[in-house]
């Protein structure tokens, strides 16, 4: 079925249900269907869209349009992955009562999102399982929400010590573990409170968020539509490319714009490069995690010509600079194609190599076999994409259910796995490695002629687009409204992880305290920064959490007798 | 088991060492890269195109008096992404080959300019020469970096016209 017939259905299923509630509906491009229904209404027709027509979440966008007289814009992105349609299910809502029905109960996977609405543009959700703050500092005044119109985005509230987020409770009979703040050999910032039962982890807690960079309010505020590229190229450290071209598809795509094939053909080749690095470094992580060295020494070298391909190409190893709105800004000489030919082959044939060796080791099946099981049923509930949704057999490629850049001509296959552990996570991603080396080699002896980058003319203002791309962790989306003043209205990104991170405690329940990073590890995590430590009292289970200060005092002091009492 | 380790043995044997012996030997770029910017004062006529485009508000620009305008690159947060480059219609900034940038005074990641400018008869504000024969007018009043001590006449750069947040005004104030 076609996205436009299928788009007919999903607007008569929804009048049928919610009746007048249906302000408007429209398809604002060939893909994605714009629903306006009224706030009371929310919760029913995500109900139809979930439940009754089978949509998949993405993410909430929260959108401060006081400035236009239509209060906040509260508006769920679905999407309907078979039928190539995504659908934007929005409300507006009153300023003076800003609040709307919770939509979690129906979606476990949307309890992030809908905090972070809470948290950024002040609309409450009624009936949220978890209302805590996600993304705001704790020390964060009440009734300041970053991503209002009226909030300059370089103010800096003053800082207050002696706060703490509200943990969760542990459950009954169990005690808490902190893991963190830096998650052990991941080297990155991450929290996660354990409940434990003796070895046994019945669940955890997770905080993080502190580095929260602010990039989408620097996007509505400061950067050009120019500009921003490349800020999301700077969103990840690995894909980079990923977000420049999914931003930049965005803005494409709310202004119909035609970008050249050329150009489409080239995103397609730096992404599928970026999955190969990007996939090559997660295995060696995976190994480094399970103390298994040898696979991250060997796939990291095997790695560094991949880097240096890109640096050839684009003129640096990360943050490629390559993207535009309209294209890409370098173009592929032809003395570059035997030379990447020729990287990809040595890759593939190292690749099959190592495969080869560590499928039979049976050191590496015991710790990743039945480890960290997600199964089809959790990950749906909380919308995991990428990797992990496949690994669990949920079959979503955002390169083949949205098809974008030059995915339609080269489509990838898709690798799917049924057990949902570790192990088929692990398998997924050397999988996915081979067919994005056919695809290179498909795309690199397809690239047509002409030119890489489309003029783009006045972005006229009201203009939506959503993009998706698939990352080599999942799918990545992009959203955005265009404005005035050559910048966006507002954009969102919604980065793969963001919904990975929420199936965590569901994955680490039932599992040993010594599996749990190869588990959160598996998800192949980005992670934000979180700066305390948690101490927990043995004799009577009392907990403290030291901040900052108080541990540079305990080390101070700990440091002064250690040196005969030296300050 | 047995032959999985051994197969995982060969693989190492067969790479053998990889690494480079960096910094005992030099390491070149590979043409194309974009390393840290460097600006040819006598090319530059002071357009601002550089700071209209640049992400990361780098580059900013000053005018002091109707003659002079100052132009400064803060590349300590430069994101070498070649924008500048790309645009500036003289070809004044190169993305080099320097890749080694690492410093111990803040001073070495800050490179002035001050281009002389015409100033305009109706409003006394600085504005680029129009026409090349004028730009030859004004050459021989530009002084390089050199000349220039960093971050002497700057004042705080969030109060400046030319920021990144201006919506690009840098050139026509």
């Amino acid at each position: 079925m076609t996205s436009e017939c299928y788009a007919t259905q999903v607007l008569e299923a929804l009048s049928e249900r919610i009746g007048s509630g249906l302000r408007e509906g429209r398809r604002l491009e060939p893909d994605l269907l714009w629903l306006q229904v009224d706030p009371e209404q929310i919760r029913p027709a995500t109900r139809t869209v979930k439940e009754e027509l089978g949509a998949r979440f993405l993410i909430t966008v929260g959108i401060d349009q006081r400035p236009q007289g239509r209060g906040y814009g509260i508006v769920h992105l679905f999407s309907f992955d078979s039928e190539r349609l995504f659908v934007a299910l929005g409300c507006a809502v009153d300023e003076s009562n800003a609040r709307i029905d919770s939509i979690t109960p129906l979606i476990p996977g949307a309890g992030w999102a809908e905090r972070e609405f809470q948290d950024m543009i002040g609309v409450t959700a009624n009936g949220l399982p978890d209302p805590r703050r996600l993304v705001l500092p704790d020390d964060w005044p009440e009734g300041l929400h970053p991503l209002r119109r009226d909030f300059p985005y370089n103010y800096r509230p003053p800082s207050v010590e002696g706060v703490a987020p509200p943990p969760a409770e542990a459950p009954e009979g169990t005690s808490v573990l902190p893991m963190g703040p830096f998650f052990p050999v991941l080297e990155e910032p991450a929290s996660f409170r354990l409940f434990v039962e003796g070895e046994t982890v019945v669940g955890c807690d997770y905080r993080g968020f502190y580095n929260h960079r602010g990039i989408e309010k620097l996007g509505d505020s400061v950067l050009t539509y120019d500009k921003i590229p490349f800020i999301a190229e700077r969103i990840c450290g690995i894909c980079g490319f990923i977000h420049s071209t999914c931003y930049c598809q965005a803005v494409e795509k709310a202004v119909e714009l035609d970008v050249p094939r050329r150009a489409e053909c080239i995103r397609s080749l730096m992404l599928e490069l970026e999955r190969i690095h990007s996939h090559l470094l997660w295995l060696g992580i995976a190994g480094h995690i399970l103390g298994f060295d040898t696979v991250l020494m060997q796939t990291w070298r095997i790695r560094e010509p991949v880097m240096w391909l890109t640096e050839m190409i684009s003129g640096n190893r990360k943050t490629y600079g390559m993207n535009m709105v309209g294209g890409v800004r370098r173009d592929i000489s032809p003395e570059a194609i035997p030379r990447i030919i020729e990287v990809v082959e040595t890759v593939a044939q190292e690749i099959a190599e190592v495969r080869r060796a560590i499928a039979g080791d049976t050191t590496l099946l015991a710790r990743t076999r039945g480890v960290g099981t997600l199964s089809e049923e959790k990950a749906r509930e909380f919308c995991v994409v990428g990797p992990p949704a496949r690994a669990s057999g949920v079959p979503i490629d955002a390169r083949l259910d949205h098809p974008y850049a030059a995915y339609d001509e080269f489509p990838p296959r898709l690798c799917t796995q049924e057990e949902g552990d570790t192990w088929a996570r692990l398998l997924v991603r050397v999988d996915e490695l081979e067919d994005s080396i056919r695809l290179m080699r498909e795309i690199v002896s397809g690239l047509p002629e002409g030119p890489i980058l489309a003029e783009v003319g006045e972005i006229p203002e009201g203009r939506v687009g959503v993009s998706a791309v698939e990352a080599p962790r999942g799918e990545a989306i992009h959203f955005v409204e265009t404005g005035g003043e050559d910048r966006p209205y507002r954009w969102r990104v919604r980065a793969p992880t963001f919904p990975n991170l929420q199936a965590v405690p569901t994955m680490v329940a039932g599992q040993s305290i010594a599996d749990v990073p190869i588990t959160v590890g598996s998800l192949d995590p980005c992670f934000s920064c979180t700066e305390r430590m948690e101490v927990v009292d043995l004799r009577d289970g009392r907990r403290k959490v030291y901040r900052r200060k108080e541990l540079e005092e305990l080390a101070r002091n700990a440091l002064g007798r250690g040196k005969g009492g030296r300050p | 088991m047995f032959l999985s380790k051994l197969r995982e043995a060969l693989i190492c044997l067969r790479a053998g060492r990889v690494t480079l012996p960096y910094p005992f030997e030099p390491h070149d770029p590979v043409p194309g890269f974009r390393g840290k910017i460097v600006v040819d004062p006598d090319l530059c006529f002071g357009c601002g195109g550089c700071a209209n485009v640049c992400p990361a508000g780098v580059i900013l620009i000053q005018d002091s008096g109707q003659l002079t305008r100052r132009l400064e690159f803060h590349w300590a947060r430069c994101t070498y992404c070649g924008r500048c480059a790309e645009v500036c219609p003289e070809g004044a900034i190169l993305m080099s080959q320097q890749y080694e940038t690492a410093t111990n005074a803040r001073g070495d990641m800050v490179l002035a300019l001050e281009v002389f400018m015409g100033p305009c008869q109706r409003c006394g504000r600085c504005f680029p020469a129009p026409t090349p024969l004028e730009r030859l007018l004004v050459q021989g009043f530009r002084s390089d970096h050199e000349g220039v001590r960093p971050g002497a006449l700057v004042p705080e750069p969030p109060s400046m016209p030319a920021t990144a947040g201006s919506g690009g005004n840098g050139g026509r104030q």
